[in-house]
């Protein structure tokens, strides 16, 4: 009797969120992706034009854990396309919507990504679009926002993923389930220091699944009182 | 012979130059990953309000060179001792300024990293400061942009390594340097109490110059 309860007020615990979350790494994480996109300036993304992301994943956590970006021969690219501006608001905060837009993670076993200058040219995007597709996507909302006042021309970037494909399209969802959104964000910097001529930013950020968690705050008197 | 002396002459330049510029280029010192929250918190409902200070902890994926990593031990970072000293609000961003703090990074194989809820509390900051401090510095000018209406943001600060078991691995004139990072409110995943995701990084401003050993019978062998 005591051990089935201990395993119920176990599971309670679990289901509501009492156990201390332990660290796990994002599901992709990247350093970097470089936007690019032309007639585009950091500041402004006029209506219609399109921003085109390329990058290599650094490493990846749950519930891909078991890809390793950084042992041969294999290589891990990102191409963000397909992504067209609403405009870019007056600063001192340069906040752009994109509509449209698609995501391509590739698995490749002859690395050849880099991140040549003044794209589009001979090997970006293309390094970047071959390999076998792991996860592929399309975009339900995107925006850059740049903050004129940093020392350093920092800013974000986020968007939603609705995932359509790829060999590894099971693993964004629960076991047997639909596939989870993907959240692509992180930070956003054009400090010329750090950039690459011809690219727009420079973007360190990762995509987690980002399943709805049903976690409510609780007590144990309120655990215990559901099992009484 | 001074066709090879000209020629010697015209590549000590160019060598000189292509040294010089790579002294400019600024070098990727420690990617991180994590939460933040506020200690003291005096008003929960609030993010930047007077009297709160920031706190981050999270996992540091990636540690470069000049620091030497050991990849069988986890890593972590803690960001504290900012606290808040002005907000200014344009429409629906918040530009909150703190005093400065610092930026620590721990090499540890003994206990998992728990975040836990509400920090701080038994697990959090504890279980990511453990271990051998590799590497602190302080953060001044720390500056945190955050836009109420989609949940997103973003901070930078000024960085200056001053110490760690590792600080001597980065020469003198080299320990200046600056992080920014992304912040998320809209992720499932931030434990409760948890402000926001973190995703940043941190720069040196000169990045030490790789050398390449070579004899001077190799040098003229490139001119033969």
């Amino acid at each position: 009797m005591r051990a089935w309860t201990t395993t119920l007020i176990a599971a309670a615990a679990l289901a509501f969120g009492l156990v201390a979350p332990a660290a796990a790494g994002p599901a992709i994480d990247w350093d970097p992706v470089f936007f690019y996109g032309s007639g585009i300036t950091p500041t402004n993304s006029p209506l219609g034009s399109q921003l085109i992301g390329v990058g290599t994943v650094s490493s990846f956590g749950p519930p891909l854990e078991f890809l390793n970006p950084n042992i041969g021969p294999y290589e891990y690219t990102i191409y963000v396309f397909g992504l067209i501006s609403q405009g870019t608001s007056p600063g001192p905060f340069y906040l752009t919507n994109y509509s449209g837009g698609s995501i391509e993670i590739r698995e490749d076993t002859t690395p050849d990504a880099s991140f040549d200058a003044n794209p589009p040219n001979a090997g970006v995007p293309s390094d970047f679009q071959d390999g076998t597709p792991i996860l592929t996507g399309n975009f339900t909302s995107f925006f850059t926002q740049i903050d004129g006042l940093s020392a350093h021309n920092t800013g974000n970037a986020e968007g939603n993923i609705q995932w359509t494909g790829g060999t590894l399209l099971p693993y964004t969802g629960p076991a047997g389930g639909e596939p989870c959104p993907g959240l692509f964000t992180g930070g956003l910097t054009y400090y010329p220091p750090v950039m690459i001529p011809g690219y727009l930013y420079r973007h360190d950020g990762k995509i987690d699944f980002n399943c709805p968690t049903p976690n409510a705050p609780s007590t144990w008197g309120k655990v215990k009182s559901q099992y009484r | 012979m001074k066709r090879l002396a000209i020629a010697f002459l015209v590549a000590s330049f160019a060598l000189g130059t292509v040294g010089a510029r790579m002294a400019d280029a600024q070098l990727l010192l420690v990617d991180y990953v994590g939460f933040d929250y506020e200690f003291p918190d005096p008003d929960p409902s609030q993010f930047g309000e007077a009297g709160s200070g920031y706190n981050g902890v999270g996992e540091v994926p990636g540690v470069f060179a000049p620091l030497v990593s050991d990849p069988s031990k986890e890593h972590s970072y803690f960001i504290t001792g900012l606290l808040q000293t002005n907000t200014q609000v344009f429409g629906t961003f918040l530009v909150i300024d703190y005093t400065p703090g610092t930026l620590s990074v721990y090499e540890d194989s003994s206990t998992p990293l728990t975040y836990g809820i509400n920090p701080p509390n038994a697990t959090a900051p504890s279980t990511f400061t453990d271990g051998d401090q590799i590497l602190t510095g302080t953060l001044t000018n720390f500056r945190f942009v955050f836009n109420t209406a989609n949940g997103t943001g973003s901070y930078e600060a000024s960085f200056e390594a001053t110490g760690g078991t590792q600080i001597g691995n980065i020469p003198l004139n080299q320990r200046k340097g600056w992080t920014f990072a992304g912040a998320t409110s809209n992720s499932t995943g931030i434990p409760q109490g948890y402000y926001h995701q973190i995703d940043g990084q941190v720069f040196l401003d000169n990045a030490p110059t790789p050398g390449i050993k070579g004899t001077w019978g190799q040098l003229k062998a490139n001119f033969r």
